[in-house]
């Protein structure tokens, strides 16, 4: 049995750190180390000495012993680091709430829920206030057998030294705060620190700290959603008490208010690089944590959520992970799309109330946050200022500046105006930045985004904390750990989000298609498995079904060539790269508002962050390789949720056709490995009942597909690409170059990373300037 | 009730599984001698044979002489004449009765005298007892609860499963070992072969379904095999047969006594207690208990609640034997193909591995994920799709079938509706070709020839495949009439 074949597959799937690490440095030499070693440090390791069993599986069962009430406990925890949670225990609730602080989600389905711990989860639930022995003695509790010793010692391996010092800036003096004196006398004996601490006085008081009382306080948001419900005593009943005990206790660690004693020395404001970078080196990340409430010299802005704006739980959830101490904390928050990010964003920025910066990646999406804004806080046109190459509201006086992240990192020279309003960025002290989709941004992009700007405190709104290239380990350093991520299969449950059903659709590759797909060997194999005319027919026999029953449906391809043919071929409207803003918006405003538009064909353009909530069916004819993340995003077109239509089991479809016996059938499992991992199901058709009958279909005789096949075969190796971001590469360059990266580098499959030009190409296109 | 069975037997496709009623159709040339026996009279009253064929028997049994079939016809309404004609012919198939003329050139049903005599001992008692029947009078301290009875079976009879899915591995603490007659009676039945080469066993096609089918109806599959053989082992059939009848008759928890057995019953009783049908605490002893394996022989339902000695003592144990309504099974499958076994249990947990891949284990569960790879390589090995879906319902974890009655949306199964679709496609995938039959058309003299034939094949829709080069086409079968007219009218003129 070739057992071991599926070992290597998920072995390929554990990022490797260490080689991510090396890429990115070598990648840019400059740059510096930002990430502290102990990241490095992986538990998958640690088994490598446990015993195969008969089956080929790892055998634990000598090395853990099941503790004699195992039933009321609700984990098994193996020695390389993964954990398995049983939903229908008594205790999830708290065990997952605790899960989700120290681990990293490897997938939540109906009934077992899988963890995994890793250096990066381990930081992230230190710098939310968890202790290292609290986070054991807590796993313990809960394990349904004895937790391993490697796993004890990993956590306090990668907990010791995190999360221990923490940067805070108060008073417009940044200070090194800590709870712990040795820890800052061991980092005063370092001579680099040494020299960055600022005496005010000149008397000597080397070893003498400020001692101070830091006074906790819970911060609230808005008013409450609802109140949670007591649970059932008898439920209660059952759990061990010392589950219930200890979980109280850490429960209510964060909102308690507690008057905890630290100990700090001021350091000097321009050396606070040198002491960030220094204390990495030294493994001591700093954590930083803005006192907004105390800041007094930054004004308070005048924003209030309105009284409408309700929270959901889990958002106050995330928000109280943020501001847990009464402290502002920089972390990155993973909601799906439609969970309503953007209130998490805008409550964040009226509880701090202080000057808000908020990044998005296109000029699109800056339109709907400052509608947002609008929406849910207190804040007027006069607040708001959108900087983007269209839209230059005058700067001075906002209290919130919403713009792209490709206009601050532009490079090239800018109009005058712009010039004026980057300087007037740049010499603001924000206090709080909103990173919207923070997964797209390239770490490079975004180191230069930190040095151009500064702020108190960061915070990442995302879907998916996914790239193909894994480079998404670097975020937690830059902008601070994973506060809170959300379960996909409760909200659904709890109808914040669409219930959908995915469905790959298997359409036959016909024989004629087939035969040249074979023999062909550059890129236009792609298009011949796109252009498959029973692809066609399946998608236009969907769209007409849709239709008929009212729904309104979105058609991505990422394929122009194809795009182009199929939306002309069915008379319907089209979006894609070069389309210009005015006829996007006149398109979109049809489809939202006049029954005549039911479907609209789109290319990657409207991947993220086009808010379409009239939209509940999604049809997907090419897609780019196998990037997970763009399934997850393009999902999140139709997941807002949809109104009054609890009667039926899904509201939501979401199609991905498949060529049958292509490339297109590994891409489309690889991509769907994200969703599935969070519950999702994928159904297989394979046949479309009453299709063969419907005569309006195209393409049905041979000679029509011989016709298509012929277009396809005259089409230019231009058209065989998918659309190339402005932001990933600009134009297209000669094709003679490309071929070299042989298909599957072409198709995306090996390369899904986001990189910029480093020749940039002498004319932009102005259309392609706009779009980020 | 025998339709229930067949339905069971349906679910297995290559592996031949007979019911009860097949079985003893089958025995054509001993099945009269088998009415000698009143056990075998009475279960096969009670199992064999349509409810209406029940009524027919019962009208009949005291009838001394033979019935005319236009009255036993009109016993039924018109309405139900396909299930009365269904009726007549499982009778006639067992030669419970057989077809007799009597005057008046009537035909008639005529009972068959043996059964007819013996099924009336059966009922009214008569007759000389049956030869277990002789219970042992004393109550005896050493007596056996249901539940011991329970565990001893089951434990017995996975000691045989073990065997077959584990033989070559080393001797575990649970390999007490089979005998040398056991493991003849799984070579016979073709659910192991010996490897030539190395001497080592090897699971055939048949013994992975074997496996994957209930407790029940693997006793019954077995057994029969093991009566297709006795006879060379100097049993006779006929006598076995009526034993394991009779041992399906007995009282779960109660003893009984192997006084008065020949000495080959004792021999076949030597066999049963291997298999754990009864349960005897020494060889020589005179006392055993038959157990559940042997009460549900014939019946595919649970025993009924008389066949069980009231105990107060075990009323509360766990029937975990094929006592379905307290069953829990193990099995947790989520929607991302993981598969979570709460189990220690080294045959289930083999099992399982037949066809998922293992990859965690943990002290009471196992972790595993159902893969393609896995599943072909089940596949290979003969099992179906269909029973590899059955086997994951029958052992779903009660959380599976609580969740599944619970959500609003009714489903077929309990399993996630992808993963038992994936597990089809993934049989599916196995055989895609599709054929069609054809006729060849080749060595065409000239080319305007081949075209010719071609075009008008074409025309009426019947070219399966051309080749231009070659001067060859492929006509469906349907057309060939059409196009050969069409040649000969046209090579004529």
């Amino acid at each position: 049995m070739s057992k071991y074949k599926g070992k290597k597959r998920k072995a390929e799937d554990e990022y490797d750190l260490q080689t991510i690490l090396e890429e990115d440095m070598s990648n840019d030499g400059a740059t510096e180390a930002a990430v502290p070693q102990a990241s490095g440090r992986n538990a998958e390791k640690n088994d490598e000495t446990v015993q195969d069993d008969e089956y080929g599986a790892k055998d634990y069962r000598p090395h853990l012993e099941l503790k004699p009430d195992f039933s009321s406990r609700p984990l098994y925890v193996a020695p390389n680091g993964h954990i398995f949670l049983e939903t229908f225990s008594p205790v999830y609730k708290n065990a997952h709430d605790f899960l989700i602080a120290i681990s990293e989600p490897v997938c939540r389905p109906e009934h077992v829920h899988e963890y995994k711990l890793t250096a990066y989860s381990l930081y992230a639930a230190v710098s939310v206030g968890l202790q290292t022995h609290d986070i054991i003695e807590y796993l313990r509790r809960l394990c349904k057998t004895s937790v391993p010793s490697g796993i004890e010692k990993f956590i306090k391996l990668c907990t010791v030294s995190y999360g221990k010092i923490k940067l805070v800036l108060k008073h417009n003096r940044y200070f090194i705060e800590s709870q712990h004196p040795e820890v800052l006398q061991k980092l005063l004996k370092d001579p680099v620190i040494q020299q960055c601490r600022l005496k005010r006085t000149e008397e000597n008081m080397d070893e003498e700290f400020i001692k101070s009382q830091q006074n906790m306080k819970g911060v609230s948001f808005g008013q409450k959603a609802i109140e949670e419900t007591p649970e059932d005593e008898a439920d209660k009943a059952k759990v061990p008490d010392d589950i219930t005990k200890f979980y109280d206790k850490i429960d209510n660690e964060d909102e308690e208010e507690v008057s905890l004693e630290t100990v700090s020395f001021e350091v000097d404001q321009e050396k606070i690089e040198t002491i960030q970078k220094r204390c990495i080196e030294i493994d001591y990340p700093l954590l930083a944590e803005y006192d907004f409430r105390n800041d007094t010299i930054n004004k308070d802005v005048n924003i209030d959520l309105k009284p409408a704006a309700v929270l959901r739980p889990y958002q106050e959830k995330s928000l109280r992970k943020m501001f847990g101490n009464g402290r502002a904390r920089s972390g990155v928050i993973v909601l799906p799309c439609g969970a309503g990010k953007s209130l998490v964003g805008v409550t964040a920025c009226c509880t701090v109330r202080k000057r808000a910066l908020v990044l998005c990646n296109s000029g699109v999406s800056v339109e709907q946050w400052k509608q947002q804004f609008k929406m849910w806080s207190t804040a007027d046109d006069s607040m708001i200022c959108r900087f983007t190459s269209e839209a230059k509201d005058k700067p001075m006086g906002s209290a919130i500046l919403i713009t792209t992240y490709s206009m601050i990192t532009h490079t090239q020279k800018r109009s005058w105006e712009a010039e004026q309003t980057m300087k007037w960025l740049q010499e603001q002290e924000w206090g709080i930045m909103v990173l919207d989709e923070v997964h797209t941004i390239p770490a490079k992009m975004f180191r230069r985004v930190l040095t151009l700007v500064q702020s108190h405190c960061k915070l990442g709104l995302t879907a998916t904390l996914l790239r193909e290239d894994d480079k998404i380990a670097d975020l937690n350093f830059l902008i601070g750990p994973k506060l809170y991520e959300a379960n996909w299969l409760e909200l659904q449950k709890n109808g914040y989000i669409a219930r959908v059903q995915c469905a790959e659709v298997w359409c036959p590759m016909t024989a004629e298609f087939y035969r040249e797909y074979l023999v062909t060997k550059t890129s236009k194999k792609m298009l011949l498995y796109v252009m498959n005319p029973s692809k066609f027919r399946m998608c236009q026999y969907l769209i007409q079904y849709h239709e008929r029953r009212g729904d309104k449906t979105i058609v991505f391809s990422d394929n122009v060539f194809a795009l182009k043919h199929y939306a002309i071929k069915m008379n319907k409207p089209y979006i894609y790269g070069p389309t210009l803003q005015n006829e996007r918006i006149q398109i979109l405003q049809n489809f939202k508002f006049n029954p005549k538009v039911n479907t609209i064909f789109v290319s990657k353009v409207a991947d993220t962050s086009f808010d379409l909530p009239e939209a509940n069916v999604l049809i997907q004819i090419s897609s780019h390789g196998g990037s997970r993340r763009q399934e997850a995003q393009r999902l999140g077109r139709i997941l807002r949720a949809k109104k009054g239509s609890f009667a039926e089991e899904y509201n939501a479809f979401f199609y991905t056709l498949v060529s049958q016996d292509t490339m297109e059938m590994s891409y489309s499992r690889k991509r769907q490995r994200f969703l599935v991992n969070q519950g999702y199901s994928y159904k297989v058709i394979t046949h479309l009942a009453g299709m063969d009958e419907d005569t309006s279909l195209y393409y049905k005789t041979r000679e029509d597909q011989g016709q298509l096949l012929q277009q396809v075969l005259a089409a230019s190796d231009i058209d065989c690409e998918d659309e190339r971001m402005p932001g990933e590469g600009g134009f297209p360059r000669a094709s003679t170059s490309r071929k070299t990266g042989g298909f599957s580098s072409l198709s995306g499959a090996d390369n899904e990373v986001y990189y910029e030009q480093k020749k940039r190409s002498t004319v932009q296109h102005p259309l392609f300037k706009r779009f980020r | 009730m025998s339709s229930k069975k067949s339905t069971a037997a349906s679910n297995v496709v290559q592996l031949e599984c007979k019911n009860l009623h097949e079985y003893l159709k089958s025995q054509t040339q001993i099945i009269s001698k088998l009415y000698d026996y009143p056990a075998i009279c009475l279960a096969v009253f009670r199992d064999c044979i349509p409810a209406i064929a029940k009524q027919f028997v019962m009208r009949m049994l005291c009838v001394e002489q033979p019935v005319p079939q236009a009255v036993v016809q009109s016993w039924g309404s018109q309405v139900y004449a396909k299930e009365n004609s269904a009726a007549c012919e499982a009778l006639t198939e067992l030669k419970i009765w057989s077809e007799s003329s009597i005057s008046g050139g009537l035909t008639a049903w005529d009972l068959n005298p043996s059964f007819k005599r013996n099924l009336k001992i059966a009922w009214l008692g008569g007759g000389r007892s049956w030869s277990m029947f002789n219970s042992v009078e004393q109550s005896d301290a050493k007596s056996r609860d249901i539940s011991f009875l329970d565990t001893y079976a089951m434990s017995r009879w996975n000691c045989l499963l073990h065997y077959m899915v584990d033989s070559n591995a080393s001797k575990g603490s649970e390999m007490e070992g089979i005998s040398v007659d056991a493991v003849r009676i799984i070579l016979h039945a073709n659910l192991m072969v010996r490897n030539e080469q190395d001497g080592s066993y090897m699971l055939t096609s048949q013994g992975f379904q074997f496996l994957l089918m209930d407790t029940q109806s693997q006793v019954w599959h077995f057994m029969l095999q093991y009566l297709n053989t006795c006879e060379q082992r100097g049993l006779s059939l006929v006598e076995c047969l009526s034993m394991l009848f009779e041992l399906s008759f007995s009282t779960l928890g109660r003893d009984y006594s192997s006084e008065g057995l020949s000495e080959n019953m004792l021999t076949f009783m030597q066999h049963l207690r291997e298999f754990g049908l009864v349960y005897q605490r020494t060889r020589k002893e005179k006392r055993f208990f038959p157990t559940r394996l042997a009460l549900n022989f014939t019946t595919k339902n649970a025993i009924a609640p008389e066949n069980v000695i009231e105990n107060n003592s075990t009323n509360n144990s766990k029937m975990q034997l094929s006592d379905e309504s307290n069953y829990e099974g193990y099995i947790i499958v989520e929607t991302n193909y993981r598969i979570y076994a709460y189990s220690d249990s080294k045959l289930q947990i083999s099992l399982l591995a037949l066809f998922t891949e293992l990859l965690y284990r943990f002290p009471n569960v196992t972790v595993g994920v159902i893969t393609r790879d896995s599943i072909r390589q089940a596949l290979r090995g003969g099992i179906t799709a269909r029973q590899i879906i059955s086997y994951l319902e029958q052992h779903a974890h009660p959380k599976m079938i609580s969740n599944a009655a619970a959500s609003a949306f009714k489903t077929s199964s309990v399993l996630p509706p992808t993963v038992i679709d994936q597990i089809k496609l993934w049989e599916n995938e196995r055989n895609r070709f599709t054929f069609t039959d054809g006729v060849v058309y080749n060595q065409f003299l000239s080319e305007a020839d081949y075209l010719t034939l071609r075009d008008y094949a074409q025309s009426i829709d019947v070219l399966l495949w051309q080749s231009e080069r070659s001067r060859t086409m492929v006509v469906k079968k349907s057309g060939h009439e059409d196009v050969k007219k069409f040649w000969k009218r046209y090579s004529k003129g």
